[in-house]
Parts: C-alpha cells; structure tokens; sequence
C-alpha cells in the first residue's frame, strides 16, 4: 500500500513539473504551439458501494492545455475535501487528489481521439478507494462561435485498480466529460467550465461471493487559463 | 459668248491676286484688253510683254494670257504651246475647272501631256514609331517617264543619301517609304529633302519637297494594378445568423446530462446533476450569446480563388507590360513634317 501511494505522489510531482516545464519555455521558441495554463476551482459529488456513502465536497485544481498541430493534451489536478452528506452513514471526511491527463488527436470534423490516464488518491486511504486507470475515448469539439468552444468527450478507463482491491469488467468504467472554454482579453485568457462523470462498476470478492462495490463521482471545475 | 465669259471671269479671279505682283505695263495694258474681249489687242500685247524684262510670275502670266486669248480665238495648237510654257514655268499650277472654259481647260490638259514634269509633291506629316509606320509620299507625273525618288540630307557623318522608289510612272503615285536607313535602323534627325527626278530620252524634270525628322521617345504602358470590369472580391463573409450554436449547445449538455443518468449505478442512489447541470447550463448560456451575436466573418473560399486567380492574371499581364516598356525604351518616335517649299521644280 506505501508502494503505490508512493507511486502516486511520484505521478503527480511528474505531472505538475511537466506543467511548470511547459508554461516557462518561452513562447517564440514554440510558435507552433498553444499553450495554456491555469487554476479552477472544483466542487463535485463522490459515492461509493451504496447510496448511504455519499460525499460532497468542493476544492482547487488547475488544468493544463497543449496545442501542437494534429495533437493536443488536457492535463487536469485537482484536489477535493469531500464531507459525508446529512442524509449518508459516513461520518469522516476526506481529500481526493486527482491527476487526469489525457492526450488527444484530432481525427475529422468535430471527432478527437482520446488516450490517457486517471489517478485519484483518497486521504485518509481507508476512507475511499484510490483508483488508477488508463483512459480511452473520442472527443466531439464545436466552435460556438468566435473563441467559444464547447466539446463532450466519453470513453471507458481499462485496467482499473483499487487501494481496497477489486476487479472491474472491460465495459464496467466509464467516464463522461463536458467543456467549455472561452476566449477573453485578445486570446490571452480562457475562462474554462468542465464537467467529468466517472462510474467503476467495481467488484470485490472477500471470500463470501462477488458483491458489487461501484464507485462514482461527479465533478465539475469552473476556472481561468492564461494562454501562451 | 458663254464660254468667253467663263474665260473672263476665270482670268479676272486669276488675276485678281496677280494683279498685285503684276508690274509691268505691257502685259498690264494686254490684260486690260483681254478683259475687254479685245484678242487681238491682247494678243499684240502678250507678244510684246514676253519680249520685255518679265519675272517669272509674269512670264508665266503673260504666257497664261496668251493661251486663254488663243483659247477664245479658237487657236487650239497655239493655246497648248502657250499652256505649255505655263507649265514648265510653274509646273504645281492648276486651273479652276468651274470657272475655265472647256476649251481652255482641254488645252491645258493636253499641254500637260505635253511636257515632262512632276507635280503636286506631298509628303504627309506622320508620327510613327521607328520601324513600324511609314511616311507617304505622292506626286503626279505627267508622261510616262522613268521617276526616281530620293532622300537626301542630315549633317556631318549622318549625311545620307537614300533611295526610297524608283519605277515607270505616269499619272498619280503613291509611296511609303519606312524613313529607315539600310541597316534598318532609323533615319536620324535632320533636315531632309525628297527628291523627284523623272526622265524620258533626253527631257527630264525634278522636284523637290524639305521635310524635316525629329525623334522622340516612346510611351511606355503603365502597370497594371487592376483589370477592367474586374473587382476583388472580399475574401470573407458573414455566414447568416442561425439558431444552430444553441441548437447544439443545448445537445451537447442534454447528452452529458442523459448519459449521466444513463451511466449512473442504480445501487448508488439517484444520480446528483448538480455539476453538470451547473456546468451545462453555462454552456447552454454561451450558445444563446452565440446566437443572438453577428455571426464572426469566414472565409469565402469561392472567392478567395477568384482573387487569386484575377491576382495571377494581373500579375503576367504586367510581366507582360515590362518586357514591351524594355522593348519600347529601345524604340525611338519618328516625327516627319513637311517644311515650307522655296520654290517649284526645274
């Protein structure tokens, strides 16, 4: 269990050294690219096993966006502090640290490819399960109008693993996304909105049978983003 | 009586401005006589103006006189060889067929057969460009007679001698001659004079007409920076305004929001839309902006070709024009005017 949690914390140093990497290389070296960066902030829903552990909670994040040609890359941190809602059994409270990347490849029309990965660490550990997964799916992007861009973006997250253990089917995880992004001052500023659904049909066997212990979460992340 | 009255007032118009050079009193006083239809009297005093000192216009006058008063005694051969004198004295004179006699008027025809000249030298005045005009040259020949045409003239090492025709002729010719030198090069500018010289046996004539050559330069072609009748395009245009940003807006979060509740585990409760509907209705609020915005410009590819196209098509007529303003810079506008005559031919 300290293995992956050091895992963990090793993914996301990586992640946000990426970020600081990325958002300091000069501009004019990357003509050929966008790049834009900035914080959000995060309220979302969490449940687990069954209706009576539900969390709600609310925190910051930052998202992380690069453009070069054909391809781009979403990288999204977000941290949580979910608390047990008044009609749920929980009674403790705790942080959930989420990195999510995703790389993307623009296909036709409005249709992107979608290739990535999911981590999400829960503090206390035994309070919810950390999850990892690799994430794959299609993204449908649409210009609203000048610098207004929406997209939805679904796909499944393979090889599903678990701080408390568990096995998930091939078509038992699922996620499901909804953006915005809008430019302002001169394109110097994106004000960015996004919604990610996930749902893990997760299973566990203690040694009395399968039960089912499904996971979901609810999350939507309102922010700014300084373009380069 | 008619036909003498024609005479009359043919000589009396002719004479009107003669009269003014008109010195001597001899041929002053036959002329009076003539008016008075008195032959013989003007007759007598022809003959005795002739023997007397005359100028040439006198001389030509008196001989003039005396081929009218033969005309109006009826004396045809004797009116020619008096119309002949006349023409060799002043080869360009004509006689006004309305107000001569037929009789008089056929006797100076047939003295014009009669003698050798070359009448009525014009040389056009022209502006050409080296090389692609030519400069029309006509006279009259009145026998049939071997007729050389030549330019002579310029100054210094650019003195020339050039022979631009040299045939059979009677009657009315025509020539063009291309003011150029043998080398094809043109003429350079100068005074110039084109000479006549006819000839038949031992008679031969010649006359002359000065002209002068000028050069220029030549116009160039202005560039081009638009076609005739063909106008750019713009290049973008407003698309109309559409429902369609809403439209979608509003699918795109139905779907999120569908598909949250479709996906949603049952054992988990029902599912909480509270982000997505925050977020979706963000969205929805962006495509109603959206449409209710003007519409951003695009590109108008049909246009953008055509453009391109009348750019391309500007572009190589004016390569076009370069070369020919190289061409025409090399080129030199020949003006060639006539100058004021001295004198007839000899």
């Amino acid at each position: 269990m300290r293995t992956e949690r050091r895992k963990d914390g090793r993914a996301l140093r990586a992640a946000v050294a990426g970020m600081v990497v990325l958002s300091v290389i000069p501009s004019f070296r990357l003509s050929a690219q966008h790049i834009s960066i900035g914080p959000q902030v995060v309220f979302g829903d969490y449940r687990e096993v069954s209706s009576d552990l539900q969390y709600r909670g609310s925190g910051i994040g930052a998202k992380a966006t690069l453009e070069w040609k054909k391809f781009s890359a979403d990288i999204v941190l977000s941290k949580v502090k979910y608390r047990p809602t008044s009609n749920g059994t929980a009674t403790t409270e705790f942080d959930a640290s989420e990195v999510d990347v995703r790389l993307r490849y623009y296909i036709t029309g409005p249709v992107s490819g979608e290739l990535g990965f999911i981590n999400r660490k829960a503090d206390p550990e035994f309070e919810a399960q950390s999850v990892g997964a690799v994430t794959a799916g299609a993204q449908m992007a649409y210009l609203l109008g000048p610098g207004v861009r929406m997209a939805l973006h679904g796909g499944l997250m393979f090889g599903a693993k678990y701080s408390g253990g568990g096995t998930t089917s091939g078509l038992g995880a699922l996620q499901l996304g909804l953006g915005l992004t809008v430019d302002a001052l001169h394109r110097r500023v994106r004000v960015t909105g996004d919604y990610g659904f996930q749902r893990f049909s997760r299973k566990t066997d203690d040694g009395r049978g399968v039960l089912p212990a499904p996971i979901q979460q609810s999350l939507g992340r309102v922010g700014f983003a300084i373009a380069f | 009586m008619k036909a003498q009255a024609l005479v009359t007032a043919a000589i009396l118009s002719g004479t009107t401005l003669a009269a003014q050079t008109i010195q001597n009193p001899t041929l002053r006083r036959a002329q009076q006589a003539f008016d008075n239809l008195d032959y013989r009297q003007a007759l007598s005093g022809g003959r005795a103006a002739l023997r007397e000192r005359l100028s040439g216009f006198e001389r030509s006058r008196a001989y003039e006189l005396l081929g009218f008063t033969y005309s109006g005694m009826d004396s045809i051969l004797k009116a020619v060889d008096a119309f002949k004198q006349v023409v060799l004295l002043e080869p360009e004179r004509t006689l006004d067929p309305n107000r001569t006699s037929p009789k008089a008027l056929s006797a100076f025809q047939v003295a014009l057969t009669q003698v050798l000249v070359v009448r009525q030298l014009v040389v056009d005045s022209v502006t050409f460009v080296g090389g692609q005009g030519v400069v029309p040259v006509r006279y009259t020949v009145t026998q049939p007679a071997r007729v050389v045409t030549r330019v002579v003239g310029g100054t210094g090492a650019a003195s020339t001698s050039l022979r631009i025709d040299s045939t059979v002729a009677n009657g009315q010719v025509n020539l063009r001659w291309p003011a150029r030198l043998p080398n094809g090069d043109p003429v350079p500018a100068g005074n110039y004079t084109v000479i006549v010289e006819a000839a038949v046996g031992q008679n031969s004539f010649s006359t002359s007409q000065p002209i002068r050559v000028s050069h220029g330069t030549v116009d160039t072609v202005a560039h081009l920076t638009s076609l005739p009748g063909y106008a750019e395009l713009p290049e973008t245009e407003v698309p109309p305004k559409s429902w369609r940003p809403l439209g979608l807006a509003l699918v795109y979060t139905g779907v999120a929001l569908a598909g949250t509740s479709a996906l949603s585990n049952g054992d988990l409760g029902s599912p909480s839309l509270r982000e997505g509907g925050a977020i979706g209705a963000g969205i929805v609020l962006a495509g109603f902006i959206m449409t209710l915005k003007k519409p951003a410009p695009q590109a108008a590819r049909g246009n953008i070709l055509y453009n391109q196209l009348l750019r391309e098509q500007i572009a190589r007529r004016n390569a076009e024009i370069a070369q020919e303003n190289t061409r025409r810079r090399q080129q030199v506008a020949l003006t060639v005017a006539p100058v004021a005559r001295p004198g007839g031919g000899r």
